[in-house]
């Protein structure tokens, strides 16, 4: 069934889940939607590896590994990041960018 | 599998389901008072909105979990192909489990496995 | 593995091996004994930088993904002393009672970051390079906010962590776009040809690491992060996290992207004289002086590229020169306004009026820091900006050069500000007279030697040179 299925859509749809996360990355105002953003970016770069070992590189894996280690920092790096959300709600009690202005020109 | 099949098999499956329903209505005695619209039949209504915070114990324990659950994806690929790996991936996995152990025991010193 | 393996990843095992003692100590050691471990850590750096310097094996390992030769062992060494050094300045801010007991954190999460740092400059394959810039950056973001109650230090590692992901999932949409062009990850057998999706991975991967280096544009969270950040976060993060970024940017720059060298010229003709100039308009408006020197740094990296741009042996001998003494000079630089602001918690130029009376050493220190930066003659920063523009001169970019001299007389301008505050200015409430601990001295010491060193004695960059003609 899989080969029924051009290479080009699938890239179509990575890409626009990469642009999607860019922009509710740099739109939102939610520090964990942006967090979410991030990894939306991150799982887009992971289809593509996939789907470059599946279609253009049949014989290799390194693309597979790759996004196998992606998923792995991508959990590290949520958690830490959420430990610091954490941290700053702990201090001041919301997590909403607009308040995170404490340092400014 | 041909995309007939897959059909059939669909719309089976929503045959099933609807003549289910429908029989249920048809043959259902029916009898409506207003304890019947709470939410609950027997037990305490729920008092508030559920939209509430959750206590900053769970995302610590949401965080703990997540880091020990994706171990998993460096485990897996091992285990498939350890017979093919030999000794040295066996030992190198060991010193992998032993660090991340050597987290988690850090992690309970910390008090961070504690539910306060 | 055999001992000609292990001794060829030497730098990492040492630096594994510190990380497992420090864990091992926090764990079990008991709180009251908790002050001892900031010698410990202390020693440990310097057994790892000891170690660095003895007779090395070059060679690679698990098939090509790990690589060594005489240069990353420099590049590699160079940052183990800067480290050493921050070390040093940390003991005695750790030992406060607020940090006491958490003091053996700090050194782990540095450890492991420079453990990251190792593995990316000795990457011979982009998943190897990836895990180094993750594994250097993760674990700066937790330090980041290591001053648990004040908000902004948790600000600053929001603002670095999430600009962290950002930037190296832009970095990896770029590798991913390479690997389809070219079916090819390792950097011995990759072969780029200029066509438009190579163009396309590379400006991807370009900007995912330019935000590591903090390149206008993607600089805006380099000034935030560096003041709330306790200070020797910051002096890692501007001089340890941001030199191996660049090494690791040279080393990729000119032996995979060679193919494409005229694309990736214009990319930096443009991005440095933006950084140069953008920097130093903001670092004249400064007053506090961790966000001065962020944007100085921002200015220097701007200054770095002008080497780079060279695209030959000479180029990456005089980048990695002035690397080492930046190093140097801005450890100085933060070591002062560090230990200043321990014993005072005062933190604005003009603070700094009148320090000379009250504190001469100290200020001769920062003014021979800030003169290294500024790039004033006897100095070793003035020999890395001279290098610097010789490279520029002789790759025929002369209106880069002319921009990049104005530059350094706009630097010129601040940094002489800071230094007649300190020297000329009178203060009635000028900061008190303090004595600092033997370790901040130790570093401070060893910075004015290097800078000294480093720009006097000219067979140092003749050997780097020669390394770098061999590469």
């Amino acid at each position: 069934m899989m080969e029924h299925v051009p290479i080009a859509h699938v890239l179509m749809v990575t890409s626009t889940m990469f642009f999607i996360g860019a922009y509710g990355f740099l739109t939102r105002r939610n520090l964990v939607t942006m967090l979410i953003g991030v990894e939306l970016m991150l799982n887009a770069v992971n289809i593509n590896f996939v789907i470059f070992d599946r279609y253009v590189y049949p014989d290799q894996i390194e693309g597979h590994f790759f996004a196998l280690f992606i998923i792995a920092i991508a959990a590290a790096e949520a958690a830490v990041a959420i430990a610091i959300f954490i941290n700053l709600y702990r201090n001041i009690r919301s997590i909403d960018v607009e308040e995170v202005d404490k340092m400014k020109y | 599998m041909s995309s007939e099949a897959l059909i059939i098999f669909f719309l089976g499956g929503v045959v099933m389901v609807g003549a289910g329903i429908l029989a249920s209505n048809l043959l259902a005695p029916k009898s409506s008072n207003l304890q019947k619209a709470e939410p609950y039949e027997c037990g305490v209504p729920t008092q508030g909105t559920s939209w509430i915070q959750f206590r900053v114990g769970y995302y610590l324990f949401a965080i703990l979990f997540l880091i020990f659950d994706v171990e998993t994806v460096f485990i897996f690929p091992w285990a498939v192909a350890m017979k093919k790996v030999g000794l040295s991936a066996f030992i190198e996995i060991l010193l992998f489990l032993i660090i991340l152990g050597l987290g988690l025991l850090y992690a309970w010193k910390k008090k961070a496995l504690k539910w306060e | 593995m055999s001992l000609n393996e292990l001794m060829i990843m030497r730098h990492e095992w040492a630096l594994v091996a510190v990380a497992l003692v420090l864990l091992i100590a926090e764990i079990a050691m008991p709180v009251e004994k908790k002050k001892q471990i900031n010698g410990l850590a202390a020693a440990l750096a310097a057994v790892v930088v000891v170690l660095g310097f003895l007779p090395a094996q070059y060679g690679s390992l698990f098939g090509g993904m790990y690589v060594t030769d005489p240069l990353r062992i420099l590049m590699k060494n160079i940052l183990n002393i800067g480290v050493l050094l921050i070390i040093l300045q940390s003991v005695s801010w750790l030992r406060q009672d607020l940090y006491h007991d958490r003091s053996s954190e700090f050194y782990l999460l540095t450890f492991a970051s420079l453990i990251g740092v190792n593995y990316m400059i000795s990457s011979g394959h982009f998943l190897m390079f990836y895990l180094g810039l993750e594994l250097t950056t993760i674990p700066i973001a937790a330090l980041a906010s290591y001053e648990q109650f004040k908000s902004k230090s948790a600000e600053a590692g929001i603002k670095l962590i999430l600009s962290s992901a950002f930037s190296s999932a832009i970095l990896l949409f770029g590798i991913s776009v390479l690997y389809a062009a070219n079916g090819n990850l390792y950097f011995e057998s990759f072969e780029l040809s200029s066509s438009l999706i190579n163009t396309l991975g590379f400006i991807f991967f370009f900007s995912g690491l330019a935000f590591k280096i903090s390149i206008v544009p993607f600089h805006l969270w380099t000034a935030d992060v560096y003041e709330g950040s306790p200070t020797n976060v910051t002096s890692y993060l501007s001089v340890i996290s941001k030199g191996s970024a660049i090494f690791i940017l040279v080393i990729v720059l000119f032996t995979l992207f060679n193919s494409i060298q005229l694309l990736w010229q214009d990319v930096l003709y443009a991005t440095s004289i933006l950084t140069m100039t953008i920097g130093n308009l903001f670092a004249i408006r400064q007053q506090n002086l961790k966000r001065f020197l962020a944007f100085s740094s921002i200015a220097q990296a701007g200054f770095i590229m002008l080497g780079v741009i060279n695209a030959s042996a000479l180029g990456m001998a005089t980048v990695i020169y002035f690397m080492l003494v930046y190093v140097f000079s801005n450890l100085a630089a933060f070591g002062v306004i560090q230990t200043v602001g321990h014993a005072s918690g005062k933190i604005t130029i003009d603070d700094y009026n009148g320090l000379y009376k009250t504190n001469p050493q100290l200020s001769l220190v920062m003014m021979l820091a800030l003169f290294s930066l500024a790039g004033i003659p006897p100095l070793a920063g003035f020999f890395g900006k001279f290098f610097l523009f010789t490279a520029v001169a002789e790759s025929g970019f002369y209106v880069l050069l002319t921009i990049a001299v104005l530059n350094t007389v706009i630097s010129l301008y601040y940094y002489l500000l800071v230094v007649k505050a300190m020297f000329i200015n009178t203060n009635a409430t000028p900061i008190a007279a303090f004595k600092s601990d033997y370790a901040m001295r130790i570093s401070l010491v060893i910075c004015v030697v290097g800078i000294l060193v480093t720009g006097f004695y000219s067979p140092v960059f003749e050997y780097i040179k020669n390394l770098c003609e061999t590469f």
